[in-house]
């Protein structure tokens, strides 16, 4: 077989899948377009295009700088592909007090201000996809999500009711710092000493902002909404 | 291969002794076999039936993948959510009272409490407490008719009251849902120290919009003759216990164990 | 058409090749033990911190999200491709039959690429990787090391002039085909993922498809080309099948490109790729059973020859682990039973450490300890040391495969009982990670030796001899004064 012949099949195998699968998915998706709500809520906003507030685009930087993606997921799989729907709080949560049931899966709209979805790699911790809501219901941590996530990250094993946690402690995205004249509003639960305490860094605020900012249980409208006819 | 004259370019180094002995740094590469020329066995039936449960293994992959090529569809062809298997779905059922209210204090803190206060108790001068009012504890319709189309003019008390240009009316359907002016008209009757114990339902919202569209002076508020004259009754609807299971979304009744309907109690006499 | 034995201009002209490529085969294996000696000691690190997370926990450069990015980008790019490089100098002027005359060239890239990877892994321990799976090297690394990448292949493949030569050896092929996929697998997924700005879940997917393609179509076939060198080099048998052979090579090329999404099923990327991932992966197994037979075939006449030499020791045990790979190939990705438990359990990292060290690691293995000696022109000092090195990479291989591979799908399992609260699927991975971390402590601790090893090998210090180290002595041989051409390798 020539160099050429050889090369000109190399290309077509190779050539032929790499426009299927990468090209041309990867120019159609940048031009998604937006799935309309046909029952229009209000004439502005007839698109489907959920709002993230918080500093996602830091937040995130700090999130794949320090390796969250190795263990944690940000995928809430339909279910043929996964039970992850059945789980009270992953997808959104079973009995949101005012909506009734708002686990959904994920979709293309809900990494929306990011430039990389972290999906993840392993599970060695919970998916992340709807952590905001999730602390903002949980009984640990509903009346201050911020503080029980800078605690967490802080050292995780710090919390009784996660003593074998595996996230790794993250106490080099805070700063120890002497108490001036009062603790700051931030401080941790920390006993560091006297007159010492431990704030948040820049970092951690960032993250802790992104974090929070995790709601990925907006309604959908009817195209992405697959919950089975009511009876 | 074995040919170096075909690459007359290497030339041998000259230390290349006549007995055919090598230098011991080329012992290595002396005492290397030459690679012959690839067999010409037959591929084995045995790789192939192996590469055919792979194939069909692939196969049944390739099964789940719907229509090859097709873009635009993210999700799996007719894809509905399959339930869990052996787990109820939805929140627990409330006792009636309870989820009507639960409605009733949103509807409260988004449109009632900025006038009439977060205890009802009105601010004395423009807005009226609604605290052991008896148009609030009273007849049904006639409370659904001040809520959805709101008053001007003297209150059951007498006292007029100056507060803006009265309640404001209520569009139906816009401004209100037939869950929310039951679960507010529940909240009312059943928050701020009054008692009154019963359950306002969807059905009777539902029938007091349409009374209220029939007005003859639809659209505008109602004034305390209108009221005595004309809605001095209940609501029409099947009464409830205020104890019976519902759904806290939809306020259906939920049927729980094995009773056949939810419990009916007879309407109170007329007032 | 040829006779078995070798004749003096044979031997000659081959080491006038071999001296020629001293200096780069030679850096680069070095470079590539430094490299997987560190990696294997982040790994270590790394692997602690999966069971206890306060192991030096107070030190951010080695926090766990850091520390094991860093263990696989070295392991890939610091190890993984030198020795890939070493080896595919060495075999292109073997089987070409021509001398390197780019010496300098390659050394000076081979030198730019070690410095960018040094750079890199200060990088993402300092907390400025990219967050993007086995390419968290900061974003300027990807243009130097593309670059020094075609320095170092690409220009002599022009100067040795490879062709695909019809009745020539089956590796020609395999390492042309590697050579020119690597470029285009690596420029695209970085192209695509730090310079077009597109949509974040389908950057996910094509850093999937880079994942995989990086195994199948650059590891895989640099493997499968050595081992094709390799077996009929040191047994004297043909290779087994010219047919099977193509078979494998044409299935490789046609196979691999589709596979590597499986990783995202469920995402919102379009819905078939997902699975024609999986049925690609899947299929991997035809490539993989029609190699690994062939070359198994060609050593099993002579396997007698496997007790002595250390080259065809690896070199099996990189086939068996190939074939173990196709098995695991098909049955971690069938999508109904098996994908949901592991896709996002330990046993896609068993898959690709089965991959990287028990397949592609073992050949090259073998491949070093076959060039090493002519290259330098000694012989290898202990065969204690060589043997140390293949007991207990296999014993860690073995166990990092079977606990990952069947303790992943028990992970997954754990993972999906979605009514058990979720600290309960945790506790099913921390005996797994323990187990891990105990077999890349037996890995490392082989590695060791091989360091040492070619350390004293590279400083010329290895045994002055024309008689070959082999791991016992030899069947054919008269004693250690017997002279004459030797039946063993």
């Amino acid at each position: 077989m020539s160099l050429r012949t050889f090369v000109l099949c190399l290309t077509a195998s190779f050539g032929i899948a790499w426009l299927a699968i990468i090209v041309i998915p990867f120019f159609e998706m940048r031009e998604l377009a937006p799935v309309p709500y046909p029952e229009a809520k209000s004439t502005s906003a007839g698109i489907f295009f959920p709002k993230r507030t918080g500093r996602v685009m830091t937040g995130a930087r700090v999130y794949a700088e320090n390796g969250c993606y190795q263990c944690h997921t940000q995928l809430v799989r339909p279910t043929y592909a996964g039970n992850d729907l059945y789980r009270p709080d992953w997808g959104g949560l079973k009995m949101d007090p005012d909506r009734g049931d708002t686990r959904r899966e994920t979709n293309a709209w809900d990494f929306n201000g990011e430039k990389f979805a972290q999906i993840g790699t392993t599970r060695m911790g919970p998916d992340l996809s709807n952590l905001g809501r999730r602390l903002e219901t949980s009984d640990g941590s509903s009346a201050d999500p911020a503080a029980w996530l800078y605690a967490h990250l802080y050292n995780p094993r710090n919390n009784p009711k996660l003593w074998n946690s595996t996230c790794p402690p993250h106490p080099f995205l805070f700063e120890k710092r002497e108490v001036k004249e009062y603790r700051a509003p931030d401080a941790l639960a920390v006993n560091v000493g006297e007159n010492m305490e431990i704030v948040p860094g820049p970092d951690a605020k960032a993250l802790v902002s992104y974090l929070i900012s995790l709601k990925k249980d907006h309604p959908v409208p009817a195209a992405l909404n697959f919950t089975p006819a009511e009876k | 291969m074995s040919n170096s004259n075909d690459y007359p370019e290497i030339k041998a180094p000259a230390r290349a002794g006549a007995d055919g002995h090598v230098p011991r740094d080329a012992a290595a590469c002396a005492r290397e076999k030459n690679i012959a020329a690839t067999g010409k066995e037959p591929v084995s039936v045995y790789v192939i039936a192996a590469c055919g449960v792979a194939m069909l293994a692939a196969g049944a992959i390739l099964g789940s993948a719907g229509n090859l090529f097709d873009y635009g569809k993210v999700f799996r062809d007719g894809y509905k959510r399959t339930p869990a298997p052996g787990a109820n779905e939805g929140p627990p059922p409330k006792a009636a009272v309870d989820a009507y209210m639960a409605k009733g204090k949103k509807v409260w803190g988004s449109k009632c409490i900025t006038c009439h206060g977060p205890e009802a108790k009105g601010d004395g001068n423009n807005f009226p407490s609604l605290v052991g009012s008896a148009w609030a504890l009273g007849e049904t319709e006639r409370f659904s008719m001040i809520v959805l189309n709101g008053l001007h003019g003297p209150m059951s008390t007498g006292k007029t009251y100056s507060g803006a240009a009265g309640m404001p009316t209520q569009n139906p359907n816009k401004d209100m849902t037939p869950e929310e002016l039951s679960g507010v008209m529940t909240y009312v009757r059943n928050n701020f120290g009054n008692t009154k114990g019963d359950v306002v339902t969807v059905e009777m919202a539902k029938a007091a919009f349409e009374i209220s569209a029939k007005r003859s002076k639809a659209g505008q508020q109602v004034t305390t003759e209108e009221l005595t004259a004309d809605h001095l009754k209940a609501l029409p609807g099947k009464i409830i216990d205020p104890k019976a299971m519902v759904d806290p979304l939809t306020l259906n009744p939920v049927f729980a164990g094995k009773k056949a309907e939810a419990p009916v109690i007879a309407p109170p006499p007329a007032k | 058409m040829s006779s078995a034995t070798t004749n003096t201009q044979d031997a000659l002209v081959r080491s006038g090749i071999d001296r020629s490529l001293r200096h780069p085969v030679m850096f680069f294996l070095m470079s590539g033990a430094v490299w997987l000696s560190f990696a294997l000691l982040l790994g270590v690190i790394a692997s602690v911190k999966t069971s206890s997370p306060g192991f030096l926990g107070h030190c951010g450069f080695l926090t766990y999200g850091r520390v094991y990015p860093a263990h696989i980008n070295a392991l890939v790019y610091g190890w993984g491709m030198q020795t890939a490089f070493a080896v595919i100098l060495w075999l292109m002027a073997r089987l070409t039959r021509r001398e390197c005359t780019m010496t300098g060239a390659i050394l000076t890239a081979g030198h730019v690429w070690n410095l960018t990877i040094g750079l890199g892994l200060i990088g993402i321990l300092s907390g400025f990787g990219t967050g993007m799976p086995w390419m968290e090297f900061p974003p300027f690394a990807w243009p130097v090391l593309l670059a020094s990448y075609c320095v170092i292949l690409v220009g002599p493949f022009i100067q040795f002039r490879v062709r695909p030569e019809e009745r020539g050896n089956i590796a020609q092929w395999y390492l042309l085909a590697a050579v020119i996929w690597f470029p285009w697998i690596y420029l695209t997924a970085n192209v695509l993922l730090h310079c077009v700005p597109g949509h974040p879940v389908m950057g996910a997917a094509i850093n999937a498809w880079f994942r995989s393609a990086l195994i199948f179509l650059f590891f895989t076939p640099v493997a499968l080309g050595t081992a094709s060198y390799l077996a009929p080099k040191v047994t004297g048998n043909p290779l087994y099948s010219d047919s099977l052979a193509k078979l494998g090579f044409w299935s490789l090329a046609i196979i691999g490109p589709w596979a590597g999404m499986q990783k995202l099923t469920g995402a919102p990327i379009p819905y078939f790729l997902p699975y024609l991932g999986g049925a690609a992966t899947a299929l991997f197994f035809i490539p993989a059973l029609a190699a690994a037979v062939n070359t198994i075939r060609t050593i099993w006449p002579s396997r007698e020859v496997l007790t002595v030499s250390p080259t065809l020791r690896f070199t099996l045990a990189g086939m068996v682990a190939l074939v173990l790979l196709g098995v695991a190939a098909v049955i971690l990705n069938l999508p109904d039973s098996m994908l949901p438990a592991t896709q996002f359990s330990f046993s896609g990292y068993g898959f690709e450490i089965l991959a990287l060290y028990g397949f592609f690691g073992f050949v090259m293995f073998g491949a070093t300890y076959f060039i090493v000696p002519r290259v330098t022109c000694r012989e290898w000092i202990s065969r204690r040391l060589i043997r140390w090195h293949f007991l207990f990479s296999l014993y860690g291989i073995l166990t990092i495969i079977f606990v990952t591979l069947i303790g992943g799908y028990q992970q997954g399992l754990g993972q999906e009982s979605w009514s058990l609260p979720w600290m309960k699927a945790v506790d099913a991975g921390v005996s797994i990670a323990v187990v891990i971390t105990f077999a890349w402590c037996l890995i490392l601790f082989s590695n060791i030796f091989f360091f040492l090893h070619l350390t004293l090998m590279w400083l010329r210090l290895g045994r002055r001899g024309s008689q070959p180290t082999l791991l016992a002595c030899s069947p054919g041989n008269l004693g250690p004064a017997a002279s004459g051409p030797a039946t063993a390798h």
